[in-house]
């Protein structure tokens, strides 16, 4: 059965993707619409059903010749969890598509690409065969391409989309590296024999397959010091920022650090690494939230944050709880850009210097927005309360105190900057008179099923918490109970000291509110630190200029002239020579 | 059943004879309707009998991979003439063949009315067989002959647009750069002979040249033989002649250029040099070559805006990754000899194909609107609204040729790169996540041309633009098939690259 399941998550999308992408748009377009929803919503409900298939064996094999291995798919807990948030919250983001797309050329173009994007996603996490996780890795880059820059008459938005390609890929070498030394090593690419044979690997060997893996996941999660592609990555239309930042995409270097946690935490330093990684992220995603003015690019920043929450989280061994902070993160993210989605689309600007007191006259989405916002702030009874807490509190007991600390002060500032965004947008006085489009019913149907979900998801962490012990042989988890969980939260004094801080948080902001009546102080030295990605930014625009110099030097090389060309010729015969003679 | 056995045994030779047997028909037929005037359709009929040629001939081919795979000898003496038919030959064979029956096809429509249209086909069926016959040369001078063929007949081709002075320039480098490759080659067979006594390839083989030979003339032969043949590979600094060469051809004959004419190239030189050995002097040559190759061919992409030009250095760093492939089976890894093979096939299907796509759309653009100008990245904006099919094959050529799943080119550098790891060498190791990370600086030049080519504002050429005949759109999209095929089922190749890779590491003597 779960075979048969497989197939139907990779299929459906895929078969799905063709046949969108093959219909014609203009008046064909409520087809392409109807057609992208029901393979999405079918993908969804397979990846659902799949949930009660999990195994730790594979389901499905396929020889693919000495180089390549056997293709594998392994539903196990982790596999399965991941599959059913790429395809449930994918389908969520191709409803509000609807809407929100609604009139846009190319639509074909947009749903071929968004659907083959889910399936390449489920066929990353469910694949057994390390060489085929990277031939998935590739396609969710490829997609993240062409969505990125879907508006590709806008030279921004083509910017950001080889921006993201480029970097993703560059940590992608990280992945191939990766499962090259270990292939060459265990003669095998599936990721059951790396987990079990780990050991007997030589030390150098497995430290550098586990740094080399670090490398891949920080730059497909956007961590540290590969944070820089996600904010531009928000030129993509808002549905398509939601299935990246909430989906697909950056959950696939989570994924690959906690699918591995067991075979490298042995390896000196990687776990520290792992945690430094995860909190500087954490830290540099939330104070370049603090004071951004662009709807997405805050999102953006906090997604940063919030994952470095979970590769923290992993660092420290708390692997169950970091994949819980996933789930909870892929919700209330999902709903806090399909939110913002609405905004944008309703006033048709992402600048939040022009919007201000929208509340009143967008209420559903105003509340629906609330309840994202206070998820990713972190306060009780919202998914994201309970996750962050089992984050910190693995923290303070598996990691160092002051790494803690960091988390700490991350969690207060995100309190800050998610209630400072949403009174922005919502509420205070209206800062320019804007006309506004009232939202479909298809954002509202998606909105407020993930609003829903905000408020639930983590009731279900009894189950879940089966889901991944029961499957994941080498992890070595324990199952906890949704009544166990919320016992231990309530009564951890770290959960105690994180509310105090999320308080101060608010209070410092509620604070300096009182105090100026400007909404936008600026900082000079901190917006450009936090504008240039503290850095890295212009780091990354060096390189690329640096690269551009030396071709057209280069360039300079093809004179067009045949002596100098003969010259190339008896010059490299003459060094061929010597080098023969000399290494003789 | 005897008869059977003796057809097969005899069908290669055939494979090379058809197409040289059609070139002088097919010229006749041009050049005698051209002076009676009596049948306007005389085109039509060149274009037939060369597409026909080539189709004819795969017959016989088919026959002899039957006899391949049987596991029989081919060998044939035509006179003191040994061809002699391995993997490699049936590979290279292959693989000239498929791209030349995708090129008359699409060449049809594009020559249509060209002045010497009928040398056009003549001059192709000719370089067909060179090549073909190069791939089974028995002995070094032959092979040195059926190169010189080979070589003679690109010339007419890069210089076809006589009227052109930039055709013109482009086949005179060719020719001058091309002839002193010749005499450094000549030169190596020179001092094999003077060593050996023999040319015999199996015999220099199996015997070697005994203790009296010099290892220092060894040694400059093989320096020879790297830069002579080298020229034609488009090694870097050897490379000068290539960009100009491959935009200035006409687009079909661009694509023999650089998907057939730059392997047979390097067959020629592994054949060449498995006859001096000396693997272990040698294979880091090889290696450097390579990665030099990948490096300087992306560099010289990267800031190119003429299609024609950048696929043109996009060929240097392909061909960095074959050798890296290679150098990597001189070090033992049977993998890596397969992989450089594999992407050899590959090669000439990305590329073929690209050069055939920007060739339609050179033809859709420009060429039925009267003017010859050059097809440049701003032209391609839009170009999928008017050419869904092209563009969509055109795509697939450069991701494929950036190395993206699931298209061929990412098994073929896979396998390359699974080989140098197995190697077990950490600075081997080290280059394929050097050429790794140089897959990603291609993307940088591919991956905007695709995006340009979905873009909602079309440019004003493609606007203007002309639709394409299906004899172009089909082989076009064959090939897009065959890429998406081979990058989804990559054992489809693998009982022929696998042999292949075998004589290569047999070739060349390895001692793991």
């Amino acid at each position: 059965m779960s075979g048969v399941l497989i197939v139907l998550v990779l299929a459906l999308p895929w078969f799905g993707a063709l046949i969108v992408g093959l219909s014609g748009g203009g008046r064909m377009a409520w087809a392409q619409h109807t057609l992208a929803v029901l393979f999405s919503t079918l993908t969804a409900l397979a990846a659902l059903a799949l949930l009660f298939f999990t195994s730790s064996q594979p389901a499905i094999s396929l020889a693919f010749g000495p180089a390549f291995g056997d293709l594998t798919f392994v539903a196990d807990g982790l596999a399965v969890s991941l599959t059913v948030i790429a395809s449930v919250i994918g389908a969520l983001a191709v409803v509000f598509s609807v809407d929100y797309m609604r009139g846009e050329e190319q639509l074909g173009r947009y749903y071929f690409m968004v659907l083959l994007f889910i399936g390449a996603m489920n066929a990353l996490v469910l694949s057994g065969n390390l060489l085929f996780t990277f031939f998935f890795w590739e396609i969710t880059a490829l997609c993240s391409y062409g969505l990125i820059s879907f508006h590709n008459d806008d030279p921004k938005a083509v910017a950001g989309g080889i921006k993201a390609l480029i970097i993703t890929q560059i940590g992608g070498v990280g992945l191939l590296a990766g499962t090259l030394v270990a292939f060459s090593a265990l003669h095998s690419y599936q990721i059951a024999d790396l987990l079990a044979k780990a050991n007997t690997l030589p030390m150098p060997v497995l430290s550098l397959i586990a740094f080399c893996f670090l490398a891949a996941g920080a730059a497909k999660s956007a961590q540290f010091p590969f944070h820089t592609w996600l904010p531009d990555a928000m030129e993509a239309p808002t549905p398509v920022s939601a299935l990246i930042h909430a989906a697909t995409m950056v959950n696939a270097g989570i994924y690959l650090l906690a699918r591995f946690y067991p075979a490298f935490a042995g390896v000196p330093g990687w776990a520290l690494a792992v945690t430094v990684v995860g909190m500087v992220s954490a830290l540099l995603g939330a104070l370049m939230a603090l004071t951004a003015t662009d709807l997405k690019r805050i999102l953006a920043y906090s997604t940063i944050s919030q994952l470095g929450y979970m590769v923290y989280a992993i660092g420290v061994g708390a692997v169950f709880a970091s994949q819980f902070h996933l789930l909870s993160h892929a919700v209330f993210k999902a709903l806090l850009f399909l939110a913002a989605g609405a905004v944008i689309h309703s006033i048709g600007t992402r600048d939040l210097r022009k919007m201000g007191g929208l509340g009143s006259k967008m209420p559903f989405v105003r509340d629906v927005f609330v309840i994202g916002a206070l998820a990713l702030a972190g306060l009780p009874i919202f998914n994201g309360f309970w996750s962050k807490e089992l984050v910190l509190e693995a923290g303070l007991q598996n990691g160092p105190f002051w790494i803690y600390l960091v988390m700490l002060l991350g969690v207060g500032l995100s309190a800050f900057y998610s209630m400072r965004v949403t009174r922005l947008v919502f509420f205070g006085t209206e800062r320019e008179h804007l006309h506004i489009h009232p939202s479909g019913v298809f954002m509202r149907i998606a909105m407020w099923l993930l609003a829903l979900g905000t408020l639930t998801t983590w009731l279900f962490v009894g189950t879940f918490s089966v889901l991944l012990t029961h499957s994941l042989p080498f992890h070595h988890l324990e199952v906890v109970s949704t009544l166990g969980m919320v016992a231990d939260v309530l009564f951890a004094p770290a959960t105690w000291i994180t509310l105090g801080i999320i308080t101060a948080g608010v209070g410092v902001l509620a604070l300096r509110q009182r105090r100026s009546t400007d909404a936008f102080p600026t900082l000079e030295w901190f917006d450009t630190l936090t504008e240039s990605g503290f850095g890295f930014e212009p780091l990354n625009h060096k390189l690329v200029a640096w690269t551009q110099r030396i071709a057209t030097i280069l360039q300079k090389t093809q004179t067009g002239q045949l002596n100098w060309n003969i010259l190339g010729i008896a010059g490299a015969l003459l060094i061929v020579l010597v080098v023969l003679w000399w290494g003789r | 059943m005897v008869g059977q056995m003796m057809t097969n045994a005899l069908s290669f030779p055939w494979v090379m004879m058809i197409p040289l047997l059609f070139s002088p028909l097919v010229y006749l037929a041009g050049r005698l309707g051209l002076q009676t005037t009596v049948w306007p359709q005389r085109s039509t009929l060149v274009r037939a009998l060369a597409l026909l040629a080539v189709l004819a001939a795969w017959m016989p081919f088919v026959f002899s991979v039957q006899t391949f795979l049987a596991g029989d000898k081919q060998e044939f003496a035509i006179g003191t003439i040994w061809l002699r038919v391995d993997a490699i030959s049936l590979l290279l064979a292959g693989t000239v063949l498929t791209l030349a029956t995708a090129v008359m096809l699409f060449s049809g429509a594009y020559m249509a009315g060209e002045t010497g249209e009928e040398k056009y086909y003549a001059t192709l069926l000719v370089m067909i067989f060179m090549m073909i016959g190069l791939g089974c040369a028995g002995d070094l001078f032959n092979l040195w002959v059926w190169f010189e063929g080979m070589t003679v007949s690109s010339y007419l081709l890069v210089a076809f647009y006589r009227e052109q002075p930039a055709s013109l320039e482009a086949g005179m480098k060719y020719l001058v750069q091309s002839a002193t490759g010749s005499v450094l080659v000549l030169m190596g067979i020179a001092i094999v002979l003077a060593n050996a006594g023999t040319l015999d390839l199996a015999v220099l083989r199996d015997h070697g040249y005994g203790e009296s030979a010099s290892r220092l003339a060894l040694l400059a032969g093989a320096a020879l033989f790297i830069i002579g043949f080298g020229v034609k590979v488009a090694l870097v600094p050897l490379h000068t002649w290539l960009p100009d060469a491959y935009s200035q051809a006409p687009s079909g004959a661009s694509a023999m250029l650089s998907g057939a004419v730059i392997a047979a190239g390097l067959v020629a030189m592994l054949r060449a040099l498995g006859t001096i050995g000396l693997t272990a002097d040698l294979r880091a040559l090889l290696l450097a070559f390579g990665t030099i190759n990948i490096l300087v061919g992306n560099l010289l992409a990267l800031r190119q805006t003429f299609i024609k030009r950048m696929l043109a250095y996009s060929s240097l760093t392909h061909m960095g990754y074959i050798l890296l492939g290679l150098g990597v089976a001189m070090y033992g890894s049977e993998l890596g000899g397969q992989g450089a093979m594999f992407h050899l096939f590959n090669h000439m299907l990305m590329k073929g194909l690209a050069f055939l796509a920007v060739g339609a759309l050179v033809y859709g653009l420009y060429q039925q609107n009267g003017s010859c100008q050059y097809l440049t990245a701003d032209d391609l904006a839009g170009a999928a609204q008017k050419y869904p099919l092209v563009a969509l094959a055109l795509s697939i050529a450069l991701l494929g040729l950036g190395g993206l799943p699931p298209l061929a080119g990412f098994m073929s550098k896979w396998q390359i790169f699974v080989g140098g790891f197995q190697t077990q060498n950490i600075w081997i190791m080290l280059l394929v996540v050097f050429a790794a990370l140089n897959s990603v600086l291609s993307l940088g030049y591919y991956a905007p041309l695709v995006n340009a080519m979905y873009r909602n504002s079309a440019s004003v050429a493609v606007l203007a633009g002309k639709s394409l005949p299906w004899t172009m759109v089909l082989p076009v999209l064959v090939l897009a098939l065959a890429v998406v095929a081979l990058g989804v089922a990559p054992d489809l190749l693998s009982w022929l690259t696998a042999p292949a890779g075998t004589i290569l590491v047999a070739m060349f003597r390895v001692q793991p």
